[in-house]
């Protein structure tokens, strides 16, 4: 019934026993006991559980834990590397942190996840391009002004402060 | 999600062989992102899931002046509206795919899943009937190819037959002085479900029509042609009346239902106003030979 | 400081900071839990697990109005890994208000934890413990429920018809009595106005769409104790509710709410769930978890309320206001849940902003329906009386040929003038807004574009205007308490029982108590949400915290730099007056180079442990007001109906931003909801059966990044009020408010359309346009 699934999450290897129903944010969140990624609908609406898998963002509600076999995830726990004590922050957490850009928190890891896909692929994107980054990440409390500037700033964008 | 088994095929005729043994209880998963949502929504209770990733050779897109675009089953609709040879000559899938719900959902949706789900409104049906295209498949009997324009039968319904899987959709070549749009009415600027999509492509012989193809999406229980507009404009000139013409003709064709996206009245009239703008951006485009969107990605919103 | 921010500060400053300015307060340090946020370290209420855990789910009724004749629980009990099935039957028979707070009138306990009856399409019926999710959904789907469907109403006017079906048994379904306000004689105020003006007003079902959905965790401890974790904005009143209906003392409850994924006034209510969790884990002696999907915060959530407003002023030859009245009709939907209060605050709203106290006559009406509950929502009233009032204003200014602006700045209230709670206003705060405003964009110079062009998209500015309390005082008596503890080191434990639901709570207590103590962020932890451990508080909501909780916090910081003083007083053998407080040090004034370093006050030596200082503080002010004015540039396509904000000024005056950047992210998160009830979002329930239309984020469309324009945020800091820490007044309801009829008076000046009610879709849009 449970499949074994062979994945390195974080850049840690873990092995899974999955059972074939339980998408990849429950998987992370219960068996992987990650729950940093939010579930804020389950079904691919609002982007809080956006984690990188195989260099690309994507709804992990909306992928069966089953398929990642083989693949390789980072999620807003693994954004930036929290092994040695005192190590730094991403300069995306520094940044959202710094401009004010979270505000409950609960949409932040899809946004910072969402947005660091954005920079890796386009090192100083637009306003318009950190908006269209993350379309598909509802936020409540912010309005996105602080986001946007967030990732601008740090990108040296025009548009940044 | 209620339980399921699971299954991963290595070949076309191990995934057909299982759809055929667990007859009708098992679903195809290939992006997964329609499939999941119906699953937890319990619109659609599969005993079997079927994931067709680990068949090679699905996933590619590929073009050749001959045979046009071809794209296989797993291509993802980011992959699509990514694509250079997608943007410059097949625009109107260019935008559908670019428009269509999240980045996140467009990296693991594919446009055969788009297409086998048969939704009346979704985005990449249009343009692609609008282009002509054509769908192949393959099944217990072996391979199949079926003109788009033909596959669908209604909301979430298509000519594919039990153990049938689409292989690829092949979009033939434009010839030179071809425009093609896609508008897409929705309430945001992202993440919407469509309550009208126009998606035109249209051939300029001089001043005249050549050749047009106008689908509308979400006015109908599948995407269809406005044979109608169509016949008032091929073969004649373009004319500010021949268009207002046509966008009537497109609005009396369609036959819409009323929903919490937009009334059946609103929906015919956006037709018009859609059809309208559409063709004038296509005739636009036909005209310089280039895509109507600004692709380049240097764009501000001040 | 980013450049979307402009923060204005006069030179006179009431005595109110001190001398030497001001070093944490009035600035923006990163927020003091935003490291758990930014890393994915905070834990909301469903990231709590527990060995042994359940998982619980609620049945909901499929008929908006229906007597349950009969549960069958027997298949979903048999169903292995089902621990437990209750009904009505198993659940105490305890009429709760379901909300926390009394306010005008009285709330009305109107709510079972399970009820015998549906009285809306969603209404928890029966609920379900399972050893998993997946056992829990095939459950529910055993549970058979048979119904005797009722007659439903859905329209707040035919509710109130003598042959409509009856929902709580109360006559014409009203909620409670009319809310009445009357001054002067208003027929003789309409008798002496030169113009009357009479229009109809409607608002929409907006619902919040806190991102994270209503959790909670309970867990029972053998000696009877139960431990809930819970996303709540008001933990004191989870306790004092679940107390009652569970019949057990408040100290045996125990309610924690590390980080809560935002409520915007929703999360005061106590959620069938609350109280189905604990009763679950009871009965099975096993802790369980309970999350609501994102369609069930919608259809067991709660909304705004739907409001019908008739508004009828007289406008007199001098261009002043004569008379005005109103009456206002609130869906509050199935329960009352704050349907009086929401009434209530509404007309005393509509009663101000314009000067009109002499001939007033306003009557409010709260009626059940059987739709979801409307409850709590940011604005609370406020939204839907200012939206009616500033768009007829506008349609005034209009009719008697005034620039809007100046018709405002002639007839608005200011300095003296009666506020919504009847007090007088201190300080001409909105009229400072709409000057400023206005001179940011250039009211008297901008275009007029929009109506004779030939392009189908027409543009236009619009502005409105608000004013808000800080606190619900008189309707509650306000007070907070906060407790602030030195440990032998000179750090400091900040123990406040105010709840931070996204808004920096912590962060500008910790910063209103490092600025009293001369000590840095870093030296300050702020514990709260724990109502074993924090002194009570109400909770969160009204634009309080910051007034009414921050002002504990400056008092309980003050009461322990006074016993600081004291300790350095006899170290120092200088009197107190001469000692003061400097980063950490206290120093006499005549010896300005040596002083004591706090911690060497505190910490032991020589045998003589650690000194143990507490400070205490309570605070129970009135009220103070902000206020603010917003213009909005839209751009409407007038061929398919669609409206685009391009711009919006905002400029708020709220006596001191502790924490600017903090203000400036309500403004711009208050906004985003304001452009979302104006446009696009309405949650949309079926007129025959009362089934909600639109529960996803798909169809209930809050506007993305890529749909918001261009904010520019400026704060002013005119009238500081003595009442509040430092001066400051609240402005979490405020920016939510003025956007909605701003963007309104927009489209009329982009196409001569009036709009009246919101949200202005597309086709309302055009429907009028072609009209005109």
């Amino acid at each position: 019934m449970k499949h074994m699934v062979s994945t390195i999450i974080n850049g840690e290897r873990r092995e899974l026993a999955i059972k074939p129903y339980r998408s990849l944010l429950d998987v992370l969140r219960n068996e992987a006991e990650l729950t940093g990624s939010k579930k804020g609908c389950d079904v691919g609406d609002c982007g809080a559980c956006t984690v990188i898998l195989d260099g690309k963002p994507i709804n992990s509600c909306l992928v069966l834990g089953v398929e990642v076999d083989g693949s390789e995830i980072t999620t807003i726990e693994g954004l930036a590397d929290h092994t040695a004590p005192g190590a730094p922050l991403h300069p995306l957490q520094e940044s959202i942190l710094q401009h004010g850009g979270a505000q409950c928190g609960f949409c932040t890891p899809g946004i910072l996840m969402a947005a660091k896909a954005l920079l890796d692929e386009t090192p100083r994107p637009t306003d318009e391009e950190a908006r269209f980054a993350i379309a598909g990440n509802l936020c409540r409390c912010t309005g996105y002004t602080k986001i946007v500037e967030s990732i601008l700033s740090i990108s040296g964008s025009e548009g940044a402060l | 999600m209620r339980p399921f088994d699971y299954f991963e095929p290595a070949t076309l005729p191990e995934a057909v062989s299982l759809l055929e043994r667990f007859d009708g209880r098992a679903s195809i998963l290939a992006g997964g992102t329609d499939l999941l949502v119906e699953i937890k929504e319990r619109i659609r209770l599969p005993d079997h899931v079927i994931n067709i990733k680990k068949v090679p050779g699905l996933d590619y897109l590929s073009y050749d002046p001959v045979d046009g675009l071809k794209i296989g089953s797993l291509a993802t609709l980011h992959e699509v509206e990514t694509s250079p040879v997608v943007i410059e000559k097949y625009a109107g899938l260019y935008q559908a795919a670019r428009e269509l719900g999240s980045i996140q959902v467009r990296n693991r949706a594919t446009v055969a899943g788009n297409i086998c789900r048969a939704s009346p409104s979704a985005d990449t049906l249009p343009p692609l009937i609008a282009d002509n295209a054509t769908i192949h498949t393959f099944g217990p009997d072996g391979e199949r190819s079926i003109p788009m324009e033909k596959f669908f039968t209604g909301p979430g319904k298509t000519v594919l037959l039990d153990g049938e899987i689409l292989t690829r959709i092949n979009v033939p070549s434009p010839p030179p002085n071809t425009g093609k749009v896609y508008l897409k009415l929705g309430r945001r600027a992202a993440m919407e479900l469509a309550t009208v999509g126009v998606a035109v492509t249209l051939t300029l012989d001089g001043n005249e029509c050549r050749s047009v193809r106008i689908v509308l999406g979400a006015v109908a229980p599948t995407p269809m042609r406005a044979t109608d507009a169509e016949d008032i404009l091929i073969g004649k000139a373009i004319s500010e009346n021949a268009i207002e013409e046509a966008s009537q003709a497109a609005k009396d064709q369609c036959r819409p239902i009323s929903d919490v996206r937009g009334s059946a009245d609103y929906r015919r009239e956006m037709v018009r106003v859609l059809t309208g703008r559409a063709l004038r951006m296509s005739i636009e485009a036909a005209n310089e030979g280039n895509s109507p969107f600004d692709i380049s990605t240097d764009q501000t919103v001040d | 400081m980013t450049t979307s921010i402009i923060l204005e500060t006069p030179s006179p400053t009431l005595g109110l900071i001190p001398e030497n300015g001001l070093s944490v307060v009035h600035t923006s340090p990163p927020r003091v839990d935003g490291l758990e946020k930014v890393t994915g370290s905070a834990l909301y209420a469903a990231d709590y697990s527990f060995p042994g855990m359940l998982y619980g789910k609620i049945l909901r009724s499929k008929h908006a109005h229906a007597r349950i004749v009969h549960i069958d629980k027997s298949k979903a009990l048999a169903l292995e890994g089902v621990k437990a099935v209750i009904t009505h039957a198993d659940a105490p028979k305890e009429l709760h208000a379901g909300s926390p707070a009394p306010r005008v009138g009285q709330m009305v306990a109107d709510q079972y934890v399970l009820a015998e009856k549906a009285r809306y399409f969603g209404d928890g019926i029966a609920a379900v413990a399972a050893v998993s999710e997946e056992i829990l959904e095939e459950a529910l789907h055993l549970i058979e429920v048979e119904y005797e469907p009722l007659p439903a109403v859905f329209d707040m006017v035919e509710a109130m018809k003598p042959d409509a079906p009856s929902i709580h048994g109360t006559e014409r379904n009203l909620v409670g009595p009319p809310f009445i306000i009357e001054r002067g004689d208003v027929e003789e105020g309409f008798a002496q106005a030169e113009t009357i003006f009479e229009g109809h007003y409607e608002t929409g079902r907006p619902v919040p769409c806190y991102m994270e959905p209503n959790a909670c965790v309970c867990r029972w401890d053998r000696g009877g104790k139960l431990t809930i974790w819970s996303s709540t904005q008001c933990a004191f009143m989870v306790r004092g509710i679940l107390s009652q209906v569970l019949g057990i003392p408040a100290h045996d409850v125990r309610v924690i709410v590390e980080h809560m994924g935002g409520g915007f006034g929703a999360k005061q209510d106590l959620y069938q769930h609350e109280f189905v969790c604990a009763i679950l884990a009871r009965e099975t002696r096993r802790p369980v978890k309970m999350e609501y999907s994102r369609k069930e915060s919608f259809l067991g959530g709660r909304s705004r309320h739907p409001i019908k407003i008739t508004l009828k002023q007289g406008l007199g030859k001098d261009g002043l206001l004569t008379a005005r009245e109103v009456r206002l009709v609130s869906n509050t939907g199935g329960y009352a849940s704050h349907g009086l209060g929401i009434t209530a605050v509404g007309c005393l709203d509509i009663a101000s902003l314009y000067r009109c106290e002499k001939n007033l006559k306003i009557e409010g009406i709260s009626v059940y329906t059987n739709n979801p509950i409307a409850g709590a929502y940011r604005g609370f009233g406020a939204v839907q009386a200012f939206f009616a009032l500033e768009t007829q204003i506008d349609e005034m200014a209009v009719a008697s040929g005034v620039d809007p602006l100046d018709f405002r700045l002639k007839n608005i209230v200011g300095d003296g003038d009666l506020s919504p709670s009847e007090h007088h206003i201190l300080g001409d705060g909105l009229a400072v807004c709409l000057r400023r405003g206005a001179e940011e964009m250039g009211w008297y110079e901008r275009k007029k574009m929009g109506r004779n062009n030939s392009s189908p998209l027409k543009r236009g500015w619009g502005v409105g205007t608000e004013m808000h309390s800080s606190g619900a005082y008189p309707d509650i008596e306000e007070q907070s308490n906060a407790i602030i503890r030195m440990n032998e080191d000179g750090t400091v434990n900040l123990i406040i029982g105010m709840a931070d639901l996204g808004t920096g709570t912590r962060t500008m207590a910790a910063q209103i108590a490092a600025e009293v103590l001369g000590i840095s962020l870093g030296e300050i932890r702020v514990i709260d949400g724990d109502t074993d451990v924090t002194p009570f508080d109400i909770g969160a909501y009204a634009s309080r915290t910051t007034y009414v909780g921050g002002g504990a916090v400056l008092k309980a910081a003050n009461h322990l730099k006074k016993q600081l003083l004291e300790l350095a007083s006899e170290r120092l053998e200088c009197p107190l007056e001469d000692l003061s407080l400097i980063e950490g040090r206290v120093f006499a004034k005549n010896a300005p180079n040596e002083g004591i370093a706090v911690r060497d006050l505190v910490s032991g030596e020589g045998g003589r442990p650690p000194r143990t200082l507490i400070g205490q503080g309570n605070n129970e002010p009135t009220v103070a007001y902000s206020f603010g004015a917003h213009f909005a540039e839209v751009e409407v396509d007038t061929e398919i109906g669609q409206i685009k904000v391009l711009q919006v000024i905002a400029v708020h005056e709220i006596g001191r931003a502790i924490n600017p950047v903090a203000v400036a992210g309500q403004i711009e998160g208050g906004i985003q909801q304001g452009i979302g009830h104006a446009l696009t979002e309405d949650f949309i329930i079926d007129k025959k059966t009362g089934r909600p239309l639109n529960p996803s984020f798909v169809d209930y469309k809050m506007p993305l990044a890529l749909d918001m324009p261009k904010i520019k945020t400026i704060i002013l800091e005119e009238f500081p009020d003595p009442s509040g820490p430092f001066g400051a007044k609240g402005i979490g309801e405020d920016p939510i408010i003025p956007i909605g009829p701003a963007i309104g008076n927009a489209v009329y000046e982009a196409t001569g359309v009036r709009m009246r009610e919101l949200p202005i879709t597309p086709e309302k849009f055009l429907k009028a346009f072609a009209e005109t």
